[in-house]
């Protein structure tokens, strides 16, 4: 026996001597023979070129991407296409130079720069006929669009060349350079800025409404609350039009406002630079950095001193946000508002998943999100949030380099981190580009990039 | 410079955690049979204890005998060999560096073994210097391998590249969250997540903290890396991807550690100075330096150490 195990222990050591000096001989190539390849030129993209990204809910069609039907018999979508998980590049924008876009509630615009009829695209929900009228059959109108068609607007000129778009939940707001604001869409409230009639019918509507001139003053910027329209003019002031119940016309009343009138209160001597909001509070910033506010103010959004839940005038909040510095951009959600100063700090208050933890509900004055959530760390000093962007009840905030941070309440896939689980803190999204301009609404959110080379 | 009076007091204070700087394409089981070998040379060197006696009692066994002590030529360095061998030291890597990194290495000599495994599951972070070349890919990712591609550079800026390099860390931030080992929905990994990096919980995945281009003059360029768990093929990828998303390509031409935690590279002995007084010195600086920093070695918190 022992005489066996000493056998088998001399064959196992011959095997692994043989292995441990087992040697390939490694083939050497020779370094001329990369002289015969040849030099590649991958292509680049212009300075110009934007990329758009869409994710969230795709089943209404708002992210443009329609997979068309297999034959018959055969799976006709593929598996679990009802969201969008992660952002995902847009075709449409590949064929098109796309310059704006708009998310309204369940679907989006985009502007692309043309000398043509077609300026304007759309796609998704078209129950008031938002984004036009596509009818294949006669009579019967689209309610739903799957991939972006263009929309119809009588422009007196082709020249004229889109400089803003903006949606709201059932109406779209076109400003051109030297036309005015186009209105579209769903008018029961006044929204689209013309005589509310109560027995319109919007579905199959093709009525687009054409705002020249706002108190003898051109328009260079409009915004889109839930049901109410916001227009500033060229001297800063703003003018507003639509549902007014809880006074986000800021006109004084809680009636509807059919034809757009000065917003009273703190800003009509102010030269206001930026409006923001997608429900029924709106944010209002002025040239030179200041804070007001009106609207809903059911947590605290536009705190006035009489406690109003409901303010009809706009607000300096110049108190409010003492302290802060000179702010950049605003974004105000449906129960919170979001705020950068040039700092790169960005600062939130209200009610909702706010970023600032689980524990963390309400907030009544503004907090600060700590900028290491935004990547400002001992290795990347200067890394500083530029722009915000808020949809109905998730946050977004855009830093210096192009890198999209998202959280809040994560509907339908909205925040592109892959699931549905709800995110209490701000988050990377992999987009691979820089991040230009983000747009959020109810159920998805659409970014427009620059690539990186 | 540290005197010894003799071998074995030197020998006893060979205990602890040594810097050294590792060179190029010589391998770490290389570095550590090279210091051992010179640790021995050095040590045989010094003053010897004296010889070991040898009682011998001698005379005729019926009258009283004489006892004397004589010297035990068994225990002579000629007749035993050297009093210090190789196999008296152990000697164990902190992270290990590949066959082509250089760089800061840091090696633990007998009880200081222990330390180097609390210092690789403490995850301290590592900086490297990554060298690349645009224009070319090879098979390896390494200016070593087989040429692949050859292409061209001119568009590649200097803003390129950073944009390119800002979001290929920012990037890396979800990975930073998701090895945490924490649920994404606490409130411990809020309060984490605002004091700055997360050490990672396991060593599986590589994370990125910081990257950034030091230097950049067509078609060679130098990148900064701040990063855990990473691994030299690793780097050598990251090159390769770079040069991908610059819509070129890349290869590797070197990898340089500068930075192991508190660890750097102005500490590290060169290879002319692995001799016993200069490793005693460096060993006592490696000292001081974990004794100041003491989360270093077992730290409290998830927090990422520098």
């Amino acid at each position: 026996m022992n005489s066996i195990k000493v056998i088998f222990k001399k064959q196992r050591s011959t095997i692994f001597i043989n292995r441990a000096y087992a040697t390939t001989k490694k083939k050497i190539h020779d370094r001329n023979e990369e002289n015969q390849l040849p030099i590649f030129q991958y292509p680049v993209s212009k300075s110009s070129d934007r990329r758009v990204y869409a994710w969230g809910m795709a089943e209404t069609g708002a992210l443009g991407v329609h997979l068309p039907r297999g034959k018959r018999g055969r799976k006709s979508y593929i598996n679990d296409f009802k969201y969008f998980w992660h952002p995902m590049r847009s075709s449409f924008a590949e064929r098109f130079d796309v310059t704006n876009i708009a998310c309204g509630y369940g679907f989006t615009l985009a502007s692309i720069k043309t000398n043509e009829q077609h300026k304007i695209f759309g796609t998704g929900i078209n129950t008031d006929s938002q984004i036009g009228y596509h009818a294949p059959r006669m009579g019967h109108p689209l309610e739903l669009l799957l991939s972006p068609a263009p929309i119809y607007v009588p422009y007196k000129s082709l020249e004229t060349k889109i400089k803003a778009i903006a949606a709201g939940r059932a109406h779209t707001l076109i400003l051109t350079d030297n036309e005015g604001v186009y209105t579209l869409g769903n008018n029961a409230y006044g929204q689209c800025g013309r005589k509310i009639n109560e027995n319109e019918e919007y579905k199959g509507s093709m009525v687009t409404h054409n705002i020249k001139r706002l108190g003898k003053e051109n328009i260079v910027d409009v915004c889109c609350g839930q049901d109410h329209s916001l227009f500033i003019t060229e001297s800063g002031r703003v003018y507003s039009c639509g549902w007014g119940a809880d006074g986000q016309t800021g006109l004084g009343t809680f009636l509807n406002q059919a034809a757009p009138a000065a917003v009273r209160g703190d800003i009509a001597n102010e030269k206001i630079v930026k409006v923001a909001g997608v429900g029924d509070c709106v944010l209002a910033l002025n040239d030179k950095g200041e804070l007001f506010g009106w609207g809903n103010s059911e947590y605290g959004q536009v705190p006035v001193a009489s406690d109003q839940q409901q303010v009809n005038t706009s607000y300096a909040l110049v108190n409010f946000t003492k302290g802060i510095g000179k702010i950049v951009d605003v974004a105000a959600g449906g129960s919170f508002c979001l705020i950068v100063n040039d700092q790169g700090d960005v600062f939130v208050w209200g009610f909702g998943l706010l970023g600032l933890g689980p524990s963390v509900q309400h907030s009544a004055t503004p907090k600060q999100i700590p900028p290491t959530l935004f990547g400002r760390n001992e290795f990347n000093p200067e890394s500083v949030v530029a722009k915000v962007a808020c949809g109905i009840a998730h946050l977004a905030a855009i830093t210096n380099t192009g890198d999209l941070y998202m959280w809040g309440r994560n509907r339908q896939g909205c925040l592109g981190l892959g699931h549905l689980r709800d995110q209490h803190f701000p988050l990377k999204v992999a987009i691979g580009a820089q991040v230009i301009k983000v747009e959020c609404s109810v159920d998805h959110s659409v970014a427009i990039c620059k690539p990186f080379v | 410079m540290v005197y010894f009076r003799d071998a074995a007091t030197a020998f006893k204070s060979l205990n602890g955690l040594l810097c050294v700087y590792k060179p190029a394409c010589v391998s770490i089981k290389q570095v550590q049979k090279t210091i051992k070998t010179n640790l021995c040379r050095d040590l045989n060197a010094l003053p010897d204890r004296p010889l070991e006696q040898r009682v011998e009692i001698v005379g005729p066994t019926n009258e009283p005998m004489e006892v004397k002590l004589v010297p035990n030529y068994a225990d002579h360095p000629l007749a035993c060999g050297p009093r210090y061998i190789n196999e008296d030291f152990r000697c164990s890597w902190g992270i290990h560096l590949g066959l082509f990194t250089s760089g800061v290495l840091l090696l633990g000599i007998n009880d200081g073994t222990r330390l180097t495994y609390q210092l690789n599951t403490a995850r301290i972070t590592r900086a490297y210097k990554i060298h690349g070349q645009l224009g070319k890919a090879t098979d390896t990712y390494f200016w070593n391998g087989r040429t692949m591609e050859r292409t061209t550079f001119g568009h590649v800026t200097r803003e390129k590249i950073d944009s390119v390099v800002a979001h290929m860390q920012a990037a890396h931030q979800k990975t930073m969250f998701e090895l945490s080992g924490l649920h994404m929905e606490s409130e411990t990994m809020y309060e984490l997540a605002t004091q700055g990096p997360i050490r990672p919980a396991n060593n599986k995945l590589p994370v990125i903290y910081g990257i950034k281009c030091v230097y950049f003059d067509p078609p060679n360029f130098t990148l900064e890396i701040q990063s855990v768990n990473e691994y030299e093929k690793y780097l050598w990828t990251l090159v390769h991807d770079l040069g991908v998303q610059l819509k070129t390509s890349a290869h590797c031409t070197g990898v340089q550690c500068i930075r192991q935690g508190k660890f750097n590279v102005d500490l590290a002995l060169l290879r002319k100075h692995w001799q016993l007084e200069h490793i005693a010195v460096n060993m006592d600086r490696c000292r001081e330096i974990l004794e100041e920093n003491e989360g270093l070695v077992r730290p409290k918190s998830a927090k990422l150490n520098l």
